[in-house]
């Protein structure tokens, strides 16, 4: 029974420089931000940063990896707020998503979901709108 | 030149249509970490924000009007939304058109958002994303 309230199973992500190669490849995109520190640092980065797509990407998974077909999700939006941070070495940065159904209407649960790297909020307003039967 | 408002409403269309493969959505889940069965086999459906990558070919023509004056580099995507008419899969032939919906100034930054739908080649609709990137103009 999904009822508001009702929280889904947190997931948490780890990127390491090696997954925002691979993503860049799978994706198309090579902004340099997202591979080359002194590229990222000259646009005033701290340092390379996870494609905003990749950390929405990951935030998606903690409400499909829920839902019985992910072919039941109807909308999804975030805001980029903060970005992660990935260092250049073997623990790279975890991302650790949770979400929560906030309302139920309609044949329709919108969610929402919080995305915490470090202490940090990365993502704003993300909300996914899923069919629920 | 430099976008402005007067612009809102310009269209780009992706040059080509994109076809999706199964071991497209396959190498993109697996680049997402993601291991839903969903995204495997014959009948694969695509990940949700697999719509990002299919509508970045009409992007890359509104980054291409020169008129509009905006560098990649200088780009950071400030927010994205997905409407999902039916999920992408394997099989679909996409044309994506991104259309200018709103342009904000604030000193150098420059706030677009554009819409971009995706049908197959027949018209059917598949998905609208919307998108809203924040242009510095700013030397760094």
């Amino acid at each position: 029974m999904i009822e508001v309230g009702t929280e889904l199973p947190p997931l948490t992500v780890t990127l390491r420089r090696e997954d925002l190669v691979r993503y860049a490849g799978a994706s198309g995109d090579f902004n340099p931000i997202h591979w080359n520190d002194r590229m990222a640092v000259a646009l005033g980065l701290p340092g390379v940063i996870a494609h905003g797509m990749l950390t929405m990407a990951s935030a998606a998974r903690v409400v499909t990896d829920w839902l019985d077909d992910p072919a039941d999700l109807v909308e999804y939006g975030v805001r980029f707020t903060k970005p992660v941070v990935v260092p250049d070495d073997d623990k790279g940065a975890s991302v650790t998503f949770s979400a929560k159904v906030d309302k139920v209407a309609d044949g329709l649960a919108e969610i929402d979901i919080t995305a915490v790297a470090g202490e940090e909020k990365v993502l704003g307003r993300a909300r996914a709108v899923v069919r629920v039967r | 030149m430099t976008i402005d408002a007067t612009m809102v409403g310009r269209s780009y269309a992706a040059a080509e249509s994109y076809q999706v493969g199964r071991e497209k959505i396959r190498e993109f889940a697996d680049a997402i970490g993601d291991r839903n069965p969903a995204y495997r086999g014959d009948d694969a459906i695509a990940p949700p924000t697999f719509a990002f990558m299919v509508g970045s070919r009409a992007l890359e023509e509104l980054l291409n009007d020169e008129e509009l004056g905006l560098r990649l580099d200088r780009i950071v995507h400030g927010a994205q939304k997905f409407s999902y008419t039916r999920p992408i899969k394997a099989g679909d032939e996409i044309a994506a058109t991104a259309t200018i919906t709103t342009v904000r100034k604030a000193g150098p930054v420059e706030v677009i958002m554009y819409e971009t739908t995706l049908t197959t080649v027949d018209g059917e609709p598949i998905a609208t994303a919307t998108s809203t990137l924040s242009h510095n103009r700013a030397d760094a």
